[in-house]
C-alpha cells in the first residue's frame, strides 16, 4: 500500500510560563519529564517509520520548542531523517520565543536542516506584552529576528495578535513597520480569541483589563491588511501574509487537506482519509502504546472540512472536489447565488472564494454553504 | 347509612398559592402511616418534576389514608387541589367529590385572594370548611391577627381552629381529629343503582383511559357493565381500585369511596370529567349535575423549532391532552414559523407549564408566539369572527368593530400599595369599580380590565410594585368594544406574521417602539444589515437596525487539530438550526416570546 503522507508535525509541549490567552496543551514540566517525553517522542517517530513517501514539510511547534535544549531538536530531526524520506526542498519550521533563542540554538537548528523560523512576537509594545503574559520585550523580539538573519535564515515569520488589551491601530502599524524593516518574509496575524478558562478571559470578566471591541478589532485588521498589501505581503490565507514565494507550505498543506503525521502530546494526524489524535495528558502519553484514537471521516465530514479549510485560502474551495464527495449544488444554488450577488463570494468554473473584504466573516459564509 | 360508610371522610385542601397545601398533605399522609417516612419524597402528591420544582400543584392527586380515632378506624380520602388562579376550574372539580375542605391560611400572610376565592367555591359546593392556621413556626407568624381575619373576612369561627406547622410537623393530629369530628360522612345509599362522579381522568398505555370517581350511590366491581350517562356508551369494568397514593386494585368500590375505574376505554374523551357513571343493567334515574365546560382564555401559537418535528409535536400535544382536558389545539400555519398549532390555555401559568412539559417530557424544541386573547371581530357584512391569532385579523376596511374579553379583577393588598396598584391598573386600561377596607390592614380593590392587558406581565408588575404583598383573583366578565389595532413587525422589509399583535390604539406606538428595541437585542448580527420596523396599517412607527456582523473566524489551527475546528463549526451549525429562517433573516426562537416581555423597564 502506498501512503501519500507528506507532512510531519512535532509537538513540544514545554513552556517556561503560560501566556494569559493560551488554552493550548503546554506547561512548564520538570526536567525528568522532559527527558522521558523526548524518549517517547523519538520512539513514536520510529514506530511510524515509513519510507514509501516523501516529506514536503516538517513543523516543530508548541509550546515553545526554543525553550528546550537544542540537542532534542537535533535528535528529532535526525530520527525523522532516518525513518522517512525528506524531500530536498522540504520546508522545516520551528516556533521560537524571542527570549529563549540564542545564536548557539539557531546554528544548531540550521545544522540539522531547519530553514524557517517562526517567532511569537505578538506585539512590540512592552505594556501590551506584559498584559498578555509574554516573557519577552520589544528589544528581545527585534534582536531575535536580527540574530536569525545573521545566522543565515532567510525565511522568517512573525506572529501577531490583534485585539489585545490597549492595542490601537497606530501602535499596530508602527509594530508592523519595524518588523518589516527587519526583513521578515511572513506575517501571521490572528484575532485574539478569549477562550474560556484562560487567565486573560478571567481578567476581562473581572474587568481588570479591557480589550478592544469587536468592531475596533475588525477595523484594525482591515487597516492592517491594506498596509501589508502595500508592503507586498499578500494575504494567501485568512490570517497569513507573505512576500511572494514565502507562503508557509506546512500551513497551506493543512488547508489543502494534505496528509500529515503528528507526533507528540496532543498532536493530530491525518492519514489515509482518517484523523488520529494523541492524548493531551502527559502521563498517558508517557505510557502510550501507539494505539491511536481514530476518527474515520464520512463524506459529509470531508465536505465540511473541504469547505471550512478551502475557504480560508485565497485559492478557495475546489468545486469539482466537493462534487466528487457528493456536495449538492442544486440544493445550495439559491444560497450561493445570494452570497455571490451580495459580494460575499466569487465563483468561477473551478473555485468558490471568499471576497477579500469578507474574510472576517468566513465562518458565517461556511455555515451557509454547509 | 351503614357502619362502613360512617367511617369515611372525603375532603380536600384549599389555600392560596404557597400557603403550604402540599406540605400539609404530605404530613397527613406521613402521620397516618400511609406512606412510610423512608419512601416519602418531599411533596409527595406533586408527582411531576415540574410541580416539585416550582412548588405548585397542577394535577389533582387523590390519596386514601387510615386514621385511628377513639379506637375506631376511619378512611380519610384526600383530594389535593391546585392553588393557582389559572386552575380554579380544577379546584371546583375536586370540591364536588368531597364533603369537607381544609382551608389553610398562612399565619404570617393572613387571608389572601385565593383563600377567599376558594372559600366561596367550597361554600357553593356546600362543603364543611375547617380553617387551619399554618406556618406558626415563622417568626412573623401572628396567630391572633390571622384568626381575626378568618372571622372578619371569611366569616368562619376560628376559635378552635388548629394552629400548625406542616413543615415542622406541629399539631398535625389536631387536623386529623377535626377531619373526623367535623366533616360529615358521605351520604348516599349502597342499595341504590350505581351513581359515580368522574372528577378527573388520566391515560395509561396499558389500562386505557382511567376514570377517577367518587361513588355517590351503589357500588361497582370487576365485571360490572357500566354506562357513561352523557355518551350512553357501555363498558365492562376491568379493574377498580383506590389511591395509596399509587393506584391499588381492590375488589369493590362502594358508596362514599374515592377510587378509580378501568374499563378498557380507548379514548379519554369517553371518560368526560363531570360525567356520571352508572350500572348499565340497573341504571340510576338522573345524572349528577356535572361541571360546566371549561373555556380557554389565553391563546398562543406553538411551533417546532425543527420544522420536521411537526408530527412529534402533534403526538406530544395529543398525549398531554389525554391528561389535561383543558388544553385545546388546532393546526395553524405561519409564513415565519411554518406548520404548528394554535393552542388554548386556562391562563399564562397553564401555558408555561404546557410548553415546559413539551420541552422536558417530549424533548421538543419549540417556539411559542406571544399569547393573545380571543377577540370578537364584527365585520361590516354582519359576520362575527372569533380571532385569537393576530395575523387572522381581517382588513381594517372590513371591520365594523372589535370587542375584547374583559375580566373583573380583585386585588387584595395592604393599604399602602393602593396608589401603586391604581396606577398600574390605569396603565393597563383598568376601570375602577370599587374599593373596600375588609379590615384595617387589608383592602380589596375591584377593577374591570381587558384580559389582553392582564396577560402581559400584569402579575409580575403587581408583585414588583407591591413587594409581593398584593394577591389577585379574577373572573371573565364578558366582552366590550375597544379601539384595537394590529401592530405588525417587519424584518428586512417583510412582515413577520408570527410577531404581529393586537393592541390598543393608544398603546401601539409605545409598544411598537419597545418591541423593535427588544428585537434588536435578541436578533444576532448577521451577514446583512437587518432593519426592524414596527408598523400599524402600513404606517411605520418605529425603526431599529441590527448592523451587519463583522467578525466570525475560527481560531488558529494548533497542531493540526482540524477535528476540533470541525466540531466547533458543527456546534455553530447546530445553533443555527435552532434559528428560524425568515427571508434572509435568521431569527432565534426567543425573538417570538421576547415581545411579551417589553413592559416596564428592563
Amino acid at each position: 500500500m502506498t501512503m501519500i503522507n507528506k507532512m510531519i508535525y512535532v509537538h513540544i509541549p514545554f513552556c517556561d510560563s503560560k501566556c494569559y490567552y493560551c488554552n493550548f496543551c503546554s506547561a512548564n514540566y520538570p526536567q525528568e519529564i522532559r527527558t522521558k517525553y523526548f524518549e517517547k517522542l523519538l520512539e513514536e517517530i520510529k514506530f511510524n517509520s515509513n519510507k514509501n513517501f516523501e516529506v514536503s514539510s516538517i513543523y516543530i511547534g508548541g509550546g515553545t520548542p526554543s525553550s528546550v535544549d537544542e540537542k532534542y531538536i537535533q535528535k528529532i530531526l535526525l530520527a525523522i531523517k532516518e525513518n522517512y524520506i525528506i524531500k530536498s526542498d522540504a520546508e522545516i519550521s520551528i516556533e521560537c520565543n524571542p527570549c529563549s533563542i540564542t545564536e548557539q540554538k539557531l546554528f544548531a537548528y540550521k545544522s540539522c536542516g531547519v530553514n524557517r523560523i517562526s517567532f511569537g512576537v505578538q506585539t512590540l509594545n512592552n505594556k501590551q506584552l506584559k498584559q498578555i503574559g509574554r516573557r519577552h520585550n520589544k528589544k528581545q523580539a527585534k534582536n531575535a529576528i536580527k540574530l536569525a538573519k545573521m545566522c543565515g535564515f532567510s525565511n522568517i515569520n512573525a506572529d501577531f495578535l490583534i485585539g489585545i488589551p490597549n492595542q490601537s491601530y497606530f501602535s499596530l502599524k508602527s509594530n508592523l513597520s519595524q518588523i518589516i524593516k527587519l526583513g521578515v518574509t511572513h506575517i501571521s496575524a490572528y484575532m485574539l480569541i478569549n477562550e474560556s478558562g484562560t487567565k486573560l478571559t478571567k481578567l476581562i470578566e473581572d474587568k481588570k483589563v479591557k480589550v478592544p471591541t469587536e468592531d475596533k478589532c475588525v477595523y484594525m485588521y482591515n487597516k492592517m491588511v491594506g498596509y501589508l498589501k502595500k508592503k507586498n505581503y499578500h494575504r494567501y490565507e485568512i490570517s497569513n501574509f507573505s512576500l511572494q514565494g514565502f507562503e508557509c507550505k506546512h500551513n497551506q498543506g493543512y488547508w489543502q487537506m494534505t496528509e500529515y503525521y503528528g507526533f507528540g502530546l496532543a498532536a493530530h494526524s491525518f492519514v489515509c482519509g482518517a484523523r488520529y489524535s494523541n492524548t493531551s495528558v502527559m502521563d498517558e502519553y508517557l505510557n502510550f502504546d501507539f494505539n491511536y484514537q481514530k476518527e474515520n471521516l464520512s463524506n459529509e465530514e470531508i465536505i465540511e472540512e473541504l469547505i471550512m479549510l478551502g475557504l480560508r485560502t485565497q485559492n478557495g474551495v475546489n468545486k469539482h472536489t466537493l462534487k466528487n464527495y457528493g456536495y449538492n449544488y442544486d440544493d445550495k444554488k439559491e444560497i450561493i447565488d445570494n452570497l455571490r450577488d451580495n459580494h460575499f463570494i466569487t465563483e468561477d468554473e473551478d473555485y468558490i472564494r471568499v471576497c477579500e473584504d469578507k474574510f472576517g466573516v468566513t465562518n458565517q459564509i461556511i455555515l451557509k454553504l454547509l | 347509612m351503614n357502619l362502613r360508610q360512617s367511617k369515611i371522610r372525603n375532603f380536600c385542601i384549599i389555600a392560596h398559592i404557597d400557603h403550604g397545601k402540599s406540605t400539609l398533605a404530605d404530613r397527613l399522609i406521613e402521620n397516618t402511616g400511609t406512606v412510610s417516612k423512608r419512601d416519602m419524597s418531599e411533596q409527595l402528591l406533586d408527582s411531576m418534576d415540574l410541580e416539585r420544582e416550582r412548588g405548585i400543584t397542577i394535577k389533582l392527586t387523590p390519596t386514601r389514608m387510615f386514621y385511628n380515632y377513639n379506637g375506631e378506624e376511619y378512611i380519610l380520602n384526600l383530594i389535593d387541589t391546585p392553588g393557582h388562579v389559572d386552575f380554579t376550574y380544577e379546584v371546583s372539580r375536586s370540591l364536588a367529590a368531597c364533603e369537607g375542605a381544609i382551608l389553610i391560611v398562612d399565619a404570617s400572610q393572613g387571608v389572601e385572594a385565593q383563600t377567599i376565592a376558594n372559600t366561596y367555591l367550597a361554600l357553593d359546593n356546600n362543603l364543611e370548611i375547617l380553617p387551619v392556621i399554618n406556618k406558626i413556626d415563622l417568626p412573623s407568624a401572628d396567630i391572633e391577627k390571622c384568626k381575626k381575619e378568618i372571622e372578619d373576612i371569611i366569616g368562619l369561627p376560628a376559635d378552635e381552629c388548629p394552629c400548625i406547622s406542616a413543615k415542622d410537623n406541629i399539631n398535625i393530629d389536631d387536623v386529623l381529629k377535626q377531619i373526623v369530628e367535623c366533616i360529615p360522612a358521605p351520604k348516599g345509599d349502597v342499595q341504590k343503582p350505581l351513581k359515580a362522579l368522574i372528577f378527573d381522568s388520566c391515560y395509561d398505555n396499558f389500562k386505557g383511559a382511567i376514570s377517577f370517581v367518587r361513588i355517590v350511590d351503589g357500588s361497582v366491581k370487576i365485571g360490572d357493565k357500566i354506562k357513561m350517562m352523557t355518551t350512553g356508551k357501555v363498558y365492562d369494568v376491568t379493574e377498580v381500585g383506590v389511591f395509596t397514593p399509587s393506584m391499588k386494585q381492590v375488589d369493590m368500590l362502594q358508596v362514599g369511596d374515592v377510587g378509580y375505574i378501568c374499563a378498557s376505554i380507548k379514548n379519554l374523551s369517553d371518560t368526560k370529567v363531570g360525567d356520571t357513571i352508572t350500572n348499565a343493567e340497573n341504571p340510576c334515574e338522573h345524572a349528577l349535575p356535572g361541571y360546566k365546560e371549561v373555556q380557554p382564555v389565553v391563546f398562543s401559537g406553538i411551533f417546532p423549532v425543527d420544522g420536521n418535528r411537526y408530527g412529534d409535536l402533534k403526538d406530544a400535544l395529543e398525549k398531554l391532552k389525554l391528561n389535561d382536558a383543558s388544553l385545546n389545539f388546532t393546526p395553524e400555519t405561519s409564513i415565519a414559523l411554518g406548520f404548528g398549532f394554535r393552542c388554548g390555555f386556562l391562563g399564562l401559568l397553564h401555558m408555561e407549564i404546557i410548553t415546559e412539559r413539551l420541552e422536558r417530557e417530549f424533548n421538543l424544541d419549540i417556539i411559542t408566539t406571544a399569547p393573545s386573547v380571543s377577540y370578537h371581530v364584527f365585520k361590516t357584512d354582519g359576520e362575527m369572527l372569533e380571532v385569537s391569532n393576530p395575523s387572522m385579523l381581517p382588513k381594517v376596511s372590513e371591520i365594523e368593530r372589535i370587542e375584547e374579553p374583559m375580566i373583573k379583577l380583585h386585588v387584595y393588598t395592604p393599604p399602602e400599595y393602593v396608589g401603586a396598584i391604581m396606577e398600574l391598573c390605569q396603565e393597563k386600561r383598568g376601570e375602577y369599580i370599587d374599593m373596600q377596607y375588609i379590615e384595617k390592614t387589608r383592602v380589596v380593590m375591584e377593577y374591570k380590565m381587558p384580559l389582553g392587558e392582564m396577560i402581559y406581565d400584569f402579575f409580575d408588575a403587581l408583585k414588583s410594585r407591591t413587594r409581593g404583598y398584593a394577591s389577585l383573583d379574577y373572573e371573565i366578565y364578558g366582552f366590550m368594544p375597544s379601539d384595537l389595532v394590529k401592530l405588525d413587525l417587519m424584518l428586512n422589509g417583510e412582515t413577520c406574521d408570527a410577531l404581529s399583535l393586537i393592541v390598543h390604539k393608544d398603546k401601539a406606538y409605545t409598544r411598537g417602539r419597545q418591541i423593535a428595541e427588544k428585537l434588536k437585542k435578541v436578533i444576532p448580527r448577521q451577514l446583512f444589515e437587518v432593519p426592524i420596523q414596527a408598523c400599524i396599517g402600513g404606517k411605520i412607527i418605529a425603526r431599529e437596525t441590527v448592523s451587519a456582523m463583522r467578525k466570525d473566524v475560527l481560531a488558529k489551527c494548533y497542531g493540526g487539530d482540524i477535528s476540533r475546528k470541525r466540531k466547533l463549526l458543527e456546534k455553530q451549525k447546530a445553533g443555527k438550526k435552532r434559528m428560524r429562517q425568515f427571508g434572509s433573516v435568521e431569527l432565534p426562537s426567543e425573538a417570538f416570546i421576547s415581545i411579551l416581555k417589553t413592559d416596564d423597564n428592563d
